[in-house]
């Protein structure tokens, strides 16, 4: 029964899609939105603080009125 | 005495007033079912009516992005359409013997049909580009299937005056609505190349193959071999950052029959629907092949691991049909931390040192790279 009728889940509202950044030498996370390109593990540029290499490590969906 | 409240008494022998009385009993009786048909007719037309657009609007999907990204050189409206009516006939499976290798071998010339269709279409050579393309199709393929056979039923209800078939009809009519809803969100993702649900197994292993050398095992699928704690582990997952799920069951079954590397535990990391109720990027762990799609896969890591009689542990991160194909969600992306801790712990707890473990990522890689 439960593999018939999976939970197709509950309608999305709009979602604003982040991409996180993160310095690979201090840690440094930044959330920017989302630029068509982005990819998770991509390599690019470098870090304000300590020059470190940074990296994508997430991105995502949030509801719009999370950020509101 | 209290005059009568209700009745024809009151009006005397009134018959135009008798038959206004009973008229609607009347009807109702002999054509409540026909009201009744009518009524669902109406509601399943405009859900009939919603599903058209959304047909519509996925065929119009694919063409932009044919257009726009792959930059065809005759205008590719008419491929489109031939290629949302792709059939594929499944094997038959009266002497079930056998039947795996068969249904590999029609899927495999399907999905390399329809690649060489979108190649020929475009001669652009961006991997990344024709893999989103497959994508994109596959949704507005099944948007388009889902839409003939709903209207398939809903004009056999209507020609035959068969109220049992639009009964039946009305009442799974919303999830068939969640269902394309779902798709069409996740066409919104397949284009932009955003990450989905389903690509929190690579996204995982993505991870750990980071900086090695990454080795092609299979069509559409990559392995990394590295260190931990004094365990070889060999890490598959498919091609991303472009829409593959690449072919795990041959990357493990080469890895062991023809490679000889003796593994001694597989851990499979894949995403899971979850039931109503549970919570979405819940983190859960058992044994088994943790993957889904036809069973090509999941029959040839079973049989390899049974023949070399090797343990299969599953971590799965529960989400919703919608989730999984639509853009990742916070709390599945956020579950990457946890998972790849448990499957560190897995691989202290349940392997020795010098120990070759395995650890497949299962999913679609799009967006997610390694
Ligand atoms: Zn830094």
């Amino acid at each position: 029964m439960a593999t018939m009728i999976p939970s197709i889940g509950e309608k999305r509202g709009k979602q604003i899609v982040y991409t996180i950044e993160e310095c690979m030498s201090c840690g440094e996370k930044k959330k920017r939105a989302f630029t068509l390109g982005d990819y998770v593990y991509k390599k690019g540029g470098q870090c304000n603080k300590c020059s470190g290499s940074i990296l994508i490590t997430m991105i995502y969906a949030e509801p719009m009125k999370a950020t509101q | 005495m209290l005059p009568m409240q209700l009745g024809p008494g009151q009006f005397g022998d009134n018959t135009l007033y008798l038959l206004l009385f009973y008229l609607p009993f009347l009807l109702f009786l002999f054509y409540g079912q026909r009201i009744q048909a009518f009524m669902i007719l109406g509601e399943v037309s405009r859900a009939l009516g919603k599903l058209k657009i959304m047909r519509e609007r996925s065929r119009k999907e694919v063409i932009d992005y044919l257009v726009n990204h792959l930059k065809p050189k005759s205008d590719p409206q008419e491929q489109v359409d031939q290629l949302l009516e792709y059939f594929t006939i499944m094997p038959v499976d009266l002497d079930p013997s056998g039947i795996v290798k068969k249904i590999e071998h029609v899927v495999t010339v399907r999905n390399d049909r329809i690649r060489s269709e979108i190649r020929r279409l475009a001669p652009e050579t961006d991997l990344v580009k024709v893999s989103t393309a497959e994508n994109i199709l596959e949704a507005a393929s099944s948007i388009n299937y889902i839409y003939k056979l709903v209207r398939h039923f809903y004009l056999l209800g209507k020609r035959t005056s068969n109220i049992y078939i639009l009964v039946q009809l009305q009442m799974i009519m919303p999830m068939i609505l969640q269902e394309a809803d779902a798709l069409v969100n996740a066409l919104e993702a397949f284009k932009l190349s955003q990450p989905i649900g389903d690509g929190i197994g690579p996204m995982v292993v993505g991870r750990m193959m980071l900086n090695h050398e990454k080795l092609d095992i299979s069509k559409d699928t990559v392995m990394v071999k590295t260190e931990y704690k004094d365990r070889s582990l060999y890490l598959i997952k498919a091609v991303g950052p472009g829409g593959n799920v690449g072919e795990p069951g041959n990357a493990v079954e080469r890895l062991i029959n023809e490679m000889g590397v003796k593994i001694n535990s597989v851990i499979m990391i894949d995403a899971a629907l979850k039931l109503e109720g549970e919570k979405t990027g819940e983190v859960a762990e058992g044994v088994g092949a943790a993957i889904g799609g036809i069973g090509v896969d999941r029959f040839k890591i079973e049989e390899v691991a049974t023949k070399m009689n090797i343990p299969l542990y599953a971590v799965v991160i529960k989400q919703s049909l919608i989730d999984a194909i639509s853009v990742m969600r916070k709390e599945i992306a956020e579950a990457a931390d946890k998972v790849t801790k448990i499957v560190y712990r897995l691989i202290e707890e349940k392997t020795q040192p010098h120990d070759n473990v395995l650890i497949v990522g299962v999913g679609n890689t799009l967006g997610v790279a390694q």
